[in-house]
């Protein structure tokens, strides 16, 4: 070792007062030298005992703990923090089985869009996420639901991180699928917007319907709104894009003013499964 | 201290009446909450581990009001929770599992996080079992791995809904052991059809029957309940609330004793016979290894 901790740090160390990161500084570095432990040792009174068993166990949970799976790792990588990546990879619609379908069913979109009209795959890919969110928290397909309803992690936060998780993996996969519509210029994109607006506007309707039944109501309108106004494909043109905006702005609004909603207890689809 | 006190919690289901005037209080220790399939165990646990609304009456947890947003975050806080049907993300390794659990009870720094996780892998007995996944562990073991979920960062009141269904004998009897440890410094709600959980566990018990209290004491206070009401003959006895051969040969009756008949010491489960059996028809508590 070229240097030692001072000795005011392993006081305080002793003394359970050194805050982070220096505390973390002088865990990794009591962990390997001597020296030091043998210092910390003349200083800890037999009340601070306590002191060194804490440390060594933080140390061996840190060399113990499982290296994070592949989502994990690349989200860190991207500079998500550990703890939030930890509980993203618990997402349902995150695995890697859910990401598959997804881009399966963006692919399948984008052949037959290809084969037959473009319209096709921007009517169909707002629908991916709108999908996956409900997904992501609905009760029966999380299941540490339960578990998640009465922890003391804000709902609206979780509910928050898992969707633009969700998003940005689905819009990744439509960006990838709609570069295959050729001939369609930026509208090839006009699916972007609705996506975002069709998910707020989901996510409102869950603070009364349910994760689920809010996912469907959003859906079946939005096939209703897309279907009458085939003809012109209005939604899909500027004017459109900009309607489309508004409501998906005044959904947000509102989303935020009910946000409140997810830290109630009440939670129509556990109520319904109690016997 | 009292740790939970509820007074006159009610609940409906549209028509149907879950919980009715129910009031109770828990203190540091085990108490078991007994009842028939139905009777609203489930429910009330759910309301006391704040996962469901109470309609009416007052329930204060930890000092704090549950009906409010910071009483609630506060409960919250300090409770451990084990449902009836605890999910898994069965990818996940144990030590992922409980981490994941350690971040939902807001314990995000990372080192002071898996310290707690170690401490309460150990706790449970999975040691060796930190880096397995979930989709192979036994019935024991995920049932163990969720009580470690329940008991990271040391909750004051811990929640257990029938946690030793499903279990051997031994891993039954090693559950014991934990509940009992923790019994002895936290408040302990256990919901179980073992009366044997209750005998060898509880400080406490409460029987709930179609959503009512019958019954809120001590273990042998529920036992006192079929003093006098419970002999044996050679002989089967029609007119008996329970009747059945135990393994001696003898048959054990509960109910009105003809004249003369040899009275023995009732159990828990002959005072709940005779609290519940008669008034519902339903089914007794389960015995581990009774002969009925």
């Amino acid at each position: 070792m070229t240097w030692h901790l001072l000795d005011d740090d392993i006081r305080a160390y002793a003394a359970r007062t050194l805050a982070a990161p220096a505390l973390w500084s002088a865990e990794a570095h009591l962990a390997a030298c001597g020296e030091c432990r043998e210092r910390l040792a003349a200083t800890a009174t037999v009340d601070m005992g306590w002191a060194l068993d804490v440390g060594w166990a933080r140390l061996d949970a840190a060399l113990d703990a499982p290296r994070p799976g592949p989502v994990e790792r690349l989200m860190v990588l991207v500079g998500v923090p550990e703890h939030t990546a930890r509980l993203l990879a618990a997402t349902p619609a995150l695995r890697l089985s859910w990401l598959l379908a997804i881009a399966v069913t963006a692919t399948l979109t984008a052949a037959v869009a290809v084969l037959t009209d473009p319209v096709v795959f921007l009517a169909v890919a707002p629908l991916l996420p709108l999908v996956a969110v409900a997904m992501s928290f609905a009760p029966g397909i999380d299941p540490t639901y339960e578990i998640a309803v009465v922890a003391p992690v804000r709902s609206f936060r979780l509910l928050l991180l898992r969707c633009v998780a969700v998003l940005t993996a689905t819009t990744a996969l439509s960006t990838v699928a709609s570069l295959f519509i050729h001939g369609y210029g930026l509208r090839a994109t006009s699916w972007f917007l609705p996506s975002l607006a069709l998910t707020v506007l989901s996510l409102l309707l869950s603070t009364r319907l349910g994760a689920a039944p809010a996912a469907v109501v959003t859906g079946v309108g939005w096939a209703a709104v897309v279907t009458a106004t085939l003809g012109d494909r209005l939604v899909f043109t500027l004017a459109g894009q900009v309607g489309v905006a508004v409501v998906g702005g005044i959904a947000a609004v509102a989303l935020s003013r009910q946000r409140g909603t997810y830290e109630r207890y009440h939670v129509p689809n556990l109520t319904r499964r109690v016997p | 201290m009292t740790a939970v006190r509820a007074t006159s919690l009610a609940l409906r289901y549209g028509r149907t009446t879950a919980l009715e005037d129910v009031s109770f209080s828990l203190r540091t220790g085990v108490t078991g909450l007994l009842g028939p399939n139905g009777a609203g165990k489930t429910t009330l646990l759910r309301i006391v581990a704040t996962a469901l609304p109470a309609d009416g009456g007052t329930l204060r947890i930890l000092g704090h009001d549950p009906g409010t947003p910071p009483g609630r975050l506060a409960v919250r806080r300090r409770l451990g929770y084990l449902p009836q049907d605890p999910g898994f993300h069965p990818s996940f390794t144990a030590f992922e599992f409980v981490d994941y659990v350690a971040i939902l009870k807001e314990l995000t720094h990372r080192s002071a996080r898996h310290a707690e996780v170690a401490r309460v892998l150990s706790a449970v007995g999975l040691d060796d079992r930190r880096r397995s996944r979930i989709r192979t562990l036994s019935g024991g073991m995920r049932q163990r791995l969720a009580l470690a979920a329940a008991l990271v960062g040391d909750p004051d009141l811990v929640i257990l809904d029938e946690p030793t269904v499903g279990l051997d004998p031994e891993q039954r009897l090693r559950f014991r052991e934990l509940i009992a440890d923790l019994g002895e410094r936290k408040t302990v709600l256990l919901s179980t059809h073992q009366t044997e959980d209750v005998m060898s566990l509880c400080q406490e018990v409460v029987v709930l029957d179609r959503g009512r209290v019958r019954f809120e004491g001590t273990p042998s206070e529920l036992a006192g309940l079929a003093a006098g009401r419970v002999w044996t003959s050679t002989q089967r006895q029609a007119g008996a609330l329970a009747s059945w051969r135990t393994g001696t040969g003898l048959h054990r009756h509960v109910g009105d004793p003809p004249p003369g008949a040899a009275l023995v010491e009732p159990s828990i489960e002959d005072g709940y016979l005779t609290l519940v059996g008669a008034a519902t028809g339903a089914e007794a508590p389960a015995t581990a290894g009774g002969a009925r």
